[in-house]
């Protein structure tokens, strides 16, 4: 009998890990599968004005339009949260149809290439004054947001993904490594060196590199000078080796049983970043809200550079829509809510990195030292990571072909030939561009 | 009741007032028809011969979409998965209604209205919900209810999600889970209305009970049974929820159904015309089985008259 009652322990504890994480893990490019999130809104403020804002993921805004409702008192604000696939679509079907967007949309970095042919139905953000914040912010993220002429700015960046790798200090010590972050980024400076530590992390331990070789895959990804399509938006994965070596190298993991076949956002996954089956985690800033969730217990997880350089993963965009009878001062509230003060406040509540580097000037931000993380500065790991970020153009279709890529992976984890998946993959992603 | 003063003969322009005011009050339904129902039917054929993202420019591509659909392996992927899933879940799942609502229906069970309402419990909960357990029931991993449950009998686990019959009977077991309260209680509807009778003069000729099943119950079961076979088979052809919470966005070849075809079209990549076009072969598929269920009916029909 008690076997029986185990048995049901073992999906109902699941459910409620699974409710539990909901919350955390829509922020910025994490795919919510079966996870279906309630819509909340609250309007804040009690102005003549009231702005509606669309948003998704833990940002924390509620706390930031506080204080500026407190400073402009005709204005008031309607944040709306909801799943992030979900307010996409929303999005997308209410321009579509004309009608139904918010003065406000949080779109984030990926998405905002669906809405690129659909420059009417966005405010041009440099006919507001963008061009005056410019400066502000750093390059690349800025291009990411402009359409392909650089006459049209779709959106202001509100945070940005910049890819670090978090280890688990115990399990590097555990396999007779210095765990701090300097012996760790020595360690391991390239992609070869990371093997041959998995290696030795295994045969000392038994433990694995890492749980997912999505997020291998993705580090990697993330890394390339170019990915799926060029900005003529042709497919360039065939004769560009860069996306077959983060699938080889990810293949390679799987053959030598290094990686675990546990996909993302899946309860195992987030139970998985407390027990320490796994040492490394390649992920982005965004993600140590989503570590700290998961494993309370401070001084396991530290943070360190990752091997040849970062990646950008995530980041979003506030956008409005030209549906809007108030875009000028929606304007104001989105320059005001993605001000370097601003973002230091996010990135210290949220942990939602900078996209203005003037942040990581401030003696706030430098000195700034997470306990949880041992007590290092995380926030230098970090903006030396955006930093090396190399611009990619990402293209209209990215998340469709990136989705069959991950199904490639998925079935290769699971003992199917890479280069038969790979070919199979090519053959699904053209019937997909061909749409 | 002639000499009622209200149905005294009518006016030719009284007659037109009472006319006009039928077609007043039956308007709503019609409004809201040609709004939400033929608008979006016809435009959807118009669309068809689109292309078009949804936001942008359409393009008059003439039959290139229609080309592209049948020239699609997961489009047929999509119709076999939606037959293979639907048979799946719903035959087991009449057999087991039958069954249930026989037992439920019998005189031997007590507390029979609490059965009755546990067995229609699974009909009203959220089908995300449903999907959500149920993704953690089927889980790929060594320790998911399922596969730790086949470990016991020394059965590798499986990649429920993934692979090609694993997919299919998962989904199927969603389907057959959240409907068959659902049949059982029509069922038993059904056979309340059997005349106790028929059942009693089975006794005394010393039928088993699974005689009586299948020389009383079935038979006299069937206007129900083709009720709910109908219904069955339209419920499968719009199978839509379950596999998309199951799957993801990405949902795989293994476990597509039309509907989740066309949705992830026109929704994931924003390719409304061959989602268009993908409808209108849905349509036709539909048609054709109707065209079946009727002929099908009417025989059925004929067959009882004659025995």
């Amino acid at each position: 009998m008690t076997k029986w009652l185990k048995f049901g322990a073992v999906p109902l504890l699941s459910v409620s890990l699974l409710a539990a994480c909901g919350g955390s893990d829509g922020e910025n490019g994490g795919s919510s599968e079966g996870v279906e999130s309630e819509t909340t809104s609250e309007t804040i403020g009690s102005g003549e004005i009231e702005l509606v804002f669309w948003e998704f993921g833990n940002t924390g805004y509620d706390k930031l339009i506080e204080e500026y409702v407190e400073e402009n008192p005709d204005i008031s604000i309607n944040l709306q949260n909801s799943d992030m696939n979900d307010m996409h679509d929303n999005l997308f079907t209410s321009i579509s149809a004309d009608t139904g967007a918010p003065d406000i949309a949080l779109v984030e970095e990926a998405q905002i290439e669906r809405y690129r042919t659909a420059e009417d139905s966005f405010n041009n953000l440099y006919d507001l004054g963008a061009g005056d914040v410019q400066e502000d912010f750093l390059d690349w993220v800025w291009h990411n947001g402009e359409n392909a002429d650089g006459d049209f700015v779709f959106g202001l960046p509100t945070d940005i993904g910049p890819t670090v790798m978090f280890y688990r200090t115990d399990v590097f010590e555990e396999a007779g490594f210095d765990s701090s972050p300097e012996a760790v980024s020595e360690l391991i400076p390239t992609w070869d060196a990371y093997e041959e530590v998995a290696l030795q992390i295994y045969e000392e331990t038994g433990k694995l590199m890492t749980d997912a070789g999505e997020l291998i895959y993705n580090a990697r990804r993330d890394q390339a000078s170019e990915q799926y399509f060029n900005t003529d938006e042709e497919l360039i994965m065939d004769d560009h080796p860069e996306i077959r070596e983060a699938y080889d190298y990810t293949a390679d993991f799987f053959d030598q049983d290094l990686a675990g076949d546990i996909p993302l956002w899946t309860p195992e996954w987030f139970a998985g970043m407390d027990d320490g089956s796994y040492a490394t985690m390649l992920a982005p800033a965004w993600m140590q809200g989503v570590i700290k969730d998961n494993s309370p217990e401070e001084g396991i997880w530290s943070i360190t550079t990752m091997p040849e350089g970062a990646g950008n993963w995530g980041g979003s965009f506030l956008t409005i829509p030209s549906e809007t009878e108030h875009a000028e001062e929606a304007y104001d509230f989105i320059s005001w809510l993605t001000a370097p003060e601003q973002q230091l406040k996010s990135f210290q509540d949220y942990g939602l990195f900078p996209s203005t580097p003037a942040v990581y000037e401030m003696p706030e931000f430098i000195d700034y030292e997470d306990p949880y993380f041992g007590g290092i500065p995380t926030a230098q790991v970090f903006s030396e990571a955006a930093q090396q970020v190399i611009p990619v153009y990402k293209g209209r279709n990215y998340y469709a072909v990136d989705d069959v890529m991950k199904e490639a992976i998925d079935n290769v984890s699971a003992g199917d030939d890479r280069d038969e998946e790979w070919e199979a993959s090519l053959d699904t992603i053209d019937r997909i561009l061909a749409r | 009741m002639q000499s009622d003063p209200r149905n005294r003969p009518k006016g030719n322009r009284e007659k037109r007032r009472t006319a006009l005011s039928a077609y007043f009050f039956v308007s709503p339904f019609f409004l809201l028809f040609l709004i939400f129902g033929l608008f979006p039917m016809l435009f959807s054929f118009y669309l068809a011969f689109f292309r078009w993202d949804g936001l942008g420019e359409m393009t008059y591509v003439g039959l290139a979409n229609f080309e592209f659909i049948f020239n699609d392996p997961v489009f047929y992927s999509s119709i076999l998965n939606t037959f293979i899933i639907g048979l799946l879940g719903t035959l087991p799942q009449i057999v087991f209604a039958i069954l249930i609502a026989f037992a439920l229906n019998s005189a031997l069970i007590k507390f029979r209205n609490t059965f009755r309402t546990i067995i229609f419990l699974p009909y009203i909960t959220s089908v995300v919900a449903v999907a959500i357990i149920f993704g953690v029931v089927f889980n790929n991993q060594p320790f998911g209810f399922v596969n730790y449950i086949l470990s016991l009998f020394e059965v590798d686990p499986i990649r429920w999600n993934a692979e090609y019959w694993p997919v299919k009977i998962a989904i199927a077991t969603m389907v057959f889970w959240r409907w068959v309260g659902y049949n059982t209680i029509i069922f038993l509807a059904g056979m309340q209305s059997i005349p106790k009778e028929l059942y009693e003069a089975a006794k005394i000729d010393g039928a088993t009970i699974s005689q009586q099943i299948r020389l009383v119950t079935l038979p006299m079961l069937k206007p129900i049974t083709l009720f709910v076979v109908f219904t069955a088979t339209i419920g499968s052809l719009q199978l839509f929820t379950e596999p998309l919470i199951f799957l993801g966005r990405n949902l795989r070849e293994e476990g597509i159904t039309m509907v989740a075809y066309l949705w992830r079209d026109a929704f994931v990549y924003n390719s409304f015309g061959t989602a268009s076009a993908a409808a209108i072969a849905l349509f036709f598929i539909i048609i054709v089985l109707t065209v079946i269920n009727l002929l099908i009916t009417s025989r059925l029909g004929r067959s009882k008259k004659v025995g």
